[in-house]
C-alpha cells in the first residue's frame, strides 16, 4: 500500500492521531500534522476520481501502469507433478510461449487467471496483483491429493483433492479469483490474518472471487447462486461457502458435517488465535462481511461488480483502511466510500448501510 | 509409542488426524522433533494448512518437508491415513 503514496506518513498516522497532533501546542508538530492532513484529503479526492475514471481516461492520463510496455497479463503455470518442491516444478505454459496443453487443471488456472486479471484491469485499471504488472505464477498438481489451494505471498498453489470429498481445487474460477485477491490485498490494506481483520481479509477474497465468476459467466445478482467452490466439494448439494446464506453451503455432509459460518454478528464465533483455531476463525466469521456484501449487492441490483464491487474495491485500496481493521471499521468506511462515490443518501450508500445492518454489524 | 499427526487450516478449515504405532526410542523422537519442529509464529500463508504432532498431551508444530529420509515412511503412512474430524 505504502509504495504508491506520496508520503509514507499517510500509512502510519491514523486520522485521530493527526487531529490530536494538530491540537498540539508545538507549532512544528501541528504544522506537520496539518500538512499531512491536507495531503491526505487531496490524495483521497484523487483516488475517488481514479476509481470512477474509465479505463480509457486512465490510459489517456497514463495512469494504468508504471510500466507502460507491460500492461498485458504475464502468467506462468507450473506442474508440481504431485511433489511439494517448487524448484522441481515444470513450466507448463506461459504468456510468451503458449503451447496447447491437455491438462484440465492447467486449462482451469489459465482461464481463471485470465478472468481474474481481466476483471481487475477492465473495471479498475489495475495492472495485476501489485498494479505494477506482476507476473502471476500458478502451481498445479501440488502434493499427492492435497485438498486445498493457497497463496503463499509469491504464488497460487492448487492441489488435486482427495478425489472423494474434494476434487481439484482448480475446478472453480471463484477459488482462483479468491487466491489472486489475497495477493491484491497484500499489496493494499494488507489486513492482518487473524480475528476480525483476518475474517475481513478472507471475505474480500470471497467477494472478489464470486464477482470474478459472476462477471465471467455474465450473471447478475439475482441469477447467481452466490456459492464459492461448488465444483470442488463433490456432490450436487454442496459448496464450500455461500455468501447469500452463510452456514448453508453444506449441511449434513457425511464427512464435513455442517457449514459452520455465521451470517450475523450475534453469531460471531470466538475461536483461539492459533493454527488449529483458524487464526480466530478467519474462514468462519468471514460469513458475516460476506453476507453484508451480498445484501448490499442484491439491494443495488444488476451486476454486482458495477457498483457494490466498485465500493468494495474502493475500501480495499483506501489508505484509511487500517491493517487491523474490525468489522465495524469496514462498515463505517464502506458507507463513507459509497457516499463519496455515489453521494451521501444515494441508493448505493443506503444499500451499504442496509447490508451491514442485516449482518448485525 | 503412539504418534498422532494432525493437519489443520485450509480454504475451509478442516481438521484431519491419523495415528500410528512407532518403534523408536524417546531419545530418537526428541532428536527427530528437534529437526522437524516449526516456529508457529512464522509467516501466515493465506489459506495454508499446518501440521502438528501429538506426543502424549503435547502438540508440537512440525514441518514435514524436514523429515529425514530414515523416518519418511512413518509420515508418508500418517499422511495417507489422515481422516477428517467432522464438525459438530
Amino acid at each position: 500500500m505504502c509504495n504508491k503514496h506520496f508520503s509514507p506518513v499517510h500509512c502510519i498516522i491514523p486520522p485521530y492521531m493527526l487531529k490530536k497532533l494538530m491540537e498540539s501546542g508545538n507549532e512544528k508538530v501541528a504544522g506537520m500534522a496539518a500538512r499531512t492532513n491536507f495531503r491526505s484529503h487531496r490524495f483521497r479526492n484523487d483516488r475517488i476520481y481514479f476509481q470512477k475514471a474509465s479505463v480509457m481516461e486512465k490510459a489517456i492520463l497514463g495512469l494504468t501502469s508504471t510500466q507502460p510496455g507491460k500492461t498485458g497479463m504475464q502468467m506462468e503455470v507450473y506442474d508440481c507433478k504431485q511433489k511439494t518442491d517448487f524448484a522441481t516444478a515444470v513450466l507448463l505454459w506461459d504468456t510468451k510461449n503458449t503451447p496447447k496443453i491437455t491438462s484440465l487443471a492447467g486449462k482451469n488456472v489459465i482461464r481463471g487467471g485470465k478472468a481474474s486479471w481481466d476483471f481487475y484491469w477492465q473495471l479498475f485499471g489495475r495492472n495485476s496483483i501489485d498494479n505494477q504488472g506482476l507476473l502471476i505464477k500458478q502451481y498445479i498438481h501440488y502434493d499427492k491429493g492435497m485438498d486445498n489451494a493457497y497463496w503463499d505471498g509469491r504464488r497460487m498453489v492448487y492441489g488435486d483433492g482427495d478425489g472423494t470429498v474434494f476434487t481439484s481445487f482448480t475446478s472453480d474460477i471463484d477459488i482462483i479469483g479468491h487466491e489472486l485477491t489475497h495477493g491484491v490485498m497484500e499489496n493494499e490494506a494488507n489486513l492482518e490474518y487473524d480475528n476480525q481483520a483476518g475474517a475481513l481479509n478472507e471475505s474480500f477474497s470471497d467477494v472478489f472471487g464470486i464477482m470474478i465468476k459472476q462477471k465471467y459467466i455474465k450473471q447478475d445478482v439475482r441469477q447467481s447462486n452466490w456459492l464459492i467452490g461448488e465444483k470442488v466439494l463433490v456432490g450436487p448439494k454442496y459448496a464450500l461457502r455461500s455468501l447469500k446464506a452463510p452456514g448453508t453451503a453444506y449441511l449434513n455432509h457425511p464427512e464435513l458435517g455442517d457449514d459452520p459460518q455465521p451470517a450475523t454478528m450475534d453469531k460471531f464465533q470466538k475461536m483461539p488465535d492459533s493454527e488449529s483455531g483458524d487464526w480466530g476463525g478467519v474462514h468462519i466469521n468471514s460469513g458475516i462481511p460476506n453476507f453484508a456484501f451480498y445484501v448490499t449487492a442484491f439491494n443495488i441490483g444488476g451486476y454486482s461488480w458495477e457498483k457494490a464491487g466498485r465500493i468494495w474495491y474502493g475500501v480495499m485500496t483506501d489508505s484509511r483502511l487500517a491493517s487491523n481493521a474490525s468489522f465495524e471499521d469496514v462498515r463505517n468506511l464502506s458507507i463513507i466510500v459509497a457516499g463519496e462515490m455515489f453521494g451521501t443518501g444515494s441508493l448505493e450508500a443506503k444499500a451499504v448501510t442496509q447490508g451491514w445492518s442485516e449482518a448485525k454489524v | 509409542m503412539k504418534l498422532k499427526l494432525i493437519r489443520s487450516g485450509g480454504f475451509i478449515p478442516v481438521t484431519k488426524a491419523a495415528e500410528t504405532e512407532v518403534h523408536i526410542t524417546e531419545q530418537e523422537l526428541d532428536k527427530l522433533l528437534s529437526i522437524i519442529r516449526r516456529d508457529p509464529a512464522g509467516p501466515r500463508i493465506k489459506d495454508g494448512t499446518y501440521y502438528e504432532i501429538n506426543v502424549g498431551d503435547t502438540r508440537i508444530p512440525v514441518d514435514l518437508e524436514k523429515v529425514p529420509e530414515k523416518y519418511s515412511h512413518i509420515f508418508v503412512t500418517l499422511r495417507e491415513n489422515l481422516k477428517i474430524i467432522k464438525n459438530k
